[in-house]
């Protein structure tokens, strides 16, 4: 596909534009906090493509913490019942994706989208939606995507990625979308010396990795062997599963965590609303039935489910790649230390020793 | 809205043309509602939408997710296909929703959406022998598949139940069970656990009826339904008897959310009850590596 070179100023100008037509969400820095938040953008100037990797991961965007899914009204005196989708769907440009979000994007589209059903909510604010990534330069403190071939570079799923280099940004098309925006400007044209540049780039960035990260790599496929085949002991899990606190930060903050509860509540109107929220498998009733049957009480059973989904060949399947997508906001989050990794080094440990 | 009804113009539509209530209940009147055994009520219902009735079809052993106005959803065995057996549902008050459920009347709205899950695997059970063990409500789930067995009584052997309640009070479908047994080959074994005024039954456990009713091994499939303890003795029994781990089927119940593989709710190990699911063989369920 085609690649341009682009100044800073004109990728402003890319995202200006589109703001006409889409809801235009990219990272942007509080000025307070210093907190990264992948948000809708006010203003052009607000995006900030250099921030680091956003608290937390787009898929908010895609599948929110809480939505409505369905409203209805029963009247009870005249047994009459009316319904209402609440949901809508709107053109979006998800400006500037880290290579890991977009992967997470990808494991999600595949998961609600590629299976048995489709996912109607997903779907409808999934269809209109623009994906441009952005490489990453240097690695943050807890990014070890190197291990899941996730990043620090895109290579497929998006429709423009973008790289910054000496000239500007290089622009690479990735889907007939991409290429539809980029016939209608007067882009210039990258030369091959830009090509080896990224390249040089993202070999830079690699290196820079901290050794920990690197240095899973060839774990974290050993592990997903272990953990498939039910190799792991029951006493990893159970050390393991000792140090959760059941809070679901770890999650919450998941690219690729995709749980979902549902409830139906009723509005002050006498209106209901069906209510779809992120739940987490380390929570204690996430399993229990009514009648109180819980077939997961103890955490440990609850905490494996998650490694089993992050870490499996079955699951997997249905993702057509890892389920962890590297970005390790999990490592950041947990209070109980047993994020991602650490959970690849506890196991780790149990095959070498 | 976006269910299919038909014009199978939405991304769920299944090769056969029958297409599931994917995301929005469909509204359904309950007609009648029958008391079955103690906190046991059977509610039936038909659709309000008559294209909606014609073209819902349920294979025996799928479920359906019912929603309660104002108190919630929840997933229900198998009810029959309309065209063989009024709709209904057999529902135990047991959580927040099928209390709301059990206080509603004749003239009510539901909401349903479905059907879902995979169903017994009767295409390739043509043939053989086919003994339903239930306990207590377990044999809800069954229903569906005696019907659907009855109806085509040709295509197999011996049809045996046995069945085991608590008390005679507790024994769900009497009447039905009643109709069943003047089929002609329908051989019914019924017990209760302990001695009734009154009753001339048998008394004792269901596992016990397995050589009261002289149940054929070879060439036979079991459907087991009912409590653990009475699955685990049944199941012990047949295995015993030397009844390969293929042939004894059962159904697994899970907290469901959506019914459609999403909300991850049902998982166990690395199976989804409501899309592997409902209906396992023995041996599928002891290596899903979890507590059932
Ligand atoms: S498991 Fe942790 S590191 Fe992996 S994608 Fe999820 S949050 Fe990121
Ligand atoms: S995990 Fe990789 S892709 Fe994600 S922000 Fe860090 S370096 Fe970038
Ligand atoms: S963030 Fe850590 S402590 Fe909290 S639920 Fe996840 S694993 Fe447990």
């Amino acid at each position: 596909m085609s690649m341009y070179i682009l100044s800073s100023h004109e990728i402003k100008q890319l995202a200006e534009e589109l703001r006409a037509s889409h809801d235009v969400y990219g990272p942007q820095v509080d000025p307070q906090t210093q907190q990264v938040f992948f948000d809708q953008l006010g203003d052009v100037d607000a995006l900030n493509l250099e921030a680091p990797i956003p608290s937390m991961p787009v898929k908010e965007i895609l599948f929110p913490q809480m939505e409505q899914v369905l409203k209805y009204k029963y009247d009870a005196e005249t047994q009459n019942v009316e319904m209402a989708k609440p949901y809508v769907e709107k053109p979006k440009v998800l400006f500037g994706l880290r290579p890991c979000d977009l992967s997470g994007i990808q494991v999600l589209d595949r998961f609600f989208l590629g299976q048995e059903f489709v996912d109607d909510v997903y779907l409808t604010h999934r269809r209109q939606c623009l994906l441009i990534s952005n490489t990453c330069l240097n690695p943050f403190p807890q990014c070890f995507c190197v291990c899941t071939h996730s990043g620090p570079d895109a290579d497929e799923g998006y429709d423009l990625d973008l790289t910054k280099l000496q000239d500007g940004y290089l622009v690479k098309v990735g889907s007939e979308k991409g290429q539809a925006l980029a016939d209608a400007h007067d882009w210039k044209p990258a030369q091959a010396h830009h090509l080896s540049e990224q390249k040089a780039v993202v070999d830079r960035c690699i290196d820079l990795f901290p050794e920990m990260a690197t240095d899973n790599k060839a774990w974290v496929a050993r592990v997903m062997n272990r953990i498939t085949t039910g190799f792991v002991k029951s006493e990893t899990w159970e050390y393991i599963g000792d140090q959760c606190f059941e809070c679901g930060a770890c999650s919450f903050v998941c690219p690729t965590c995709s749980c979902f509860n549902v409830e139906d509540a009723r509005m002050c109107d006498g209106e209901c609303e069906r209510l779809r929220t992120h739940d987490s498998c380390s929570f204690e009733g996430y399993a229990r039935m009514a009648g109180d049957h819980n077939p997961r009480q103890p955490v440990e059973d609850r905490r494996n489910k998650r490694f089993f989904c992050k870490l499996s060949y079955p699951q997997s399947k249905k993702y057509l790649r890892p389920g962890c997508v590297g970005c390790g906001r999990c490592q950041w989050v947990c209070p109980g230390d047993i994020g991602l990794p650490n959970v690849v080094q506890y196991i780790r440990r149990e095959i070498t020793e | 809205m976006s269910n299919c009804h038909g014009s199978h113009a939405h991304g769920n539509c299944k090769p056969t043309g029958l297409c599931p209530i994917v995301t929005f209940p469909e509204v359904v009147n309950i007609d009648e509602i029958r008391d079955e055994a103690p906190e046991v009520k059977t509610f039936y219902m038909s659709f309000l939408n008559k294209d909606v009735e014609r073209e819902f079809r349920i294979k025996s052993g799928q479920f359906i997710m019912c929603t309660v106005f104002g108190a919630g959803e929840f997933a229900v065995s198998l009810p029959p296909s309309p065209e063989n057996d009024r709709f209904h549902i057999s529902v135990r008050a047991v959580g927040k929703v099928t209390h709301a459920l059990h206080a509603l009347k004749p003239g009510d709205k539901l909401g349903v959406r479905g059907p879902f899950g995979n169903g017994f695997p009767f295409e390739e059970i043509k043939g053989k022998n086919i003994i339903y063990v239930a306990g207590g409500i377990g044999l809800i789930p069954l229903r569906s598949s005696i019907v659907h067995a009855l109806q085509h009584r040709e295509d197999f052997g011996r049809i045996i139940l046995l069945y085991g309640a608590r008390s005679s009070r507790d024994l769900m479908y009497q009447p039905d069970i009643q109709i069943w047994k003047q089929n002609a080959g329908f051989e019914t074994f019924i017990t209760i656990d302990r001695p009734e005024a009154g009753w001339d039954g048998e008394v004792g456990y269901v596992h016990q009826l397995i050589d009261k009713a002289n149940v054929p091994i070879d060439n036979s499939v079991a459907f087991v339904c009912g409590p653990p303890v009475m699955f685990n003795s049944v199941i012990g029994e047949f295995l015993k008897r030397g009844m390969s781990e293929d042939a004894i089927v059962s159904t697994l119940e899970r907290q469901m959310k959506c019914g459609i593989g999403k909300c991850q709710h049902c998982a166990i190990g690395r199976t989804l009850v409501c899309t592997d699911g409902p209906v396992y063989t023995y041996r599928q369920i002891k290596t899903l590596g979890e507590q059932i």
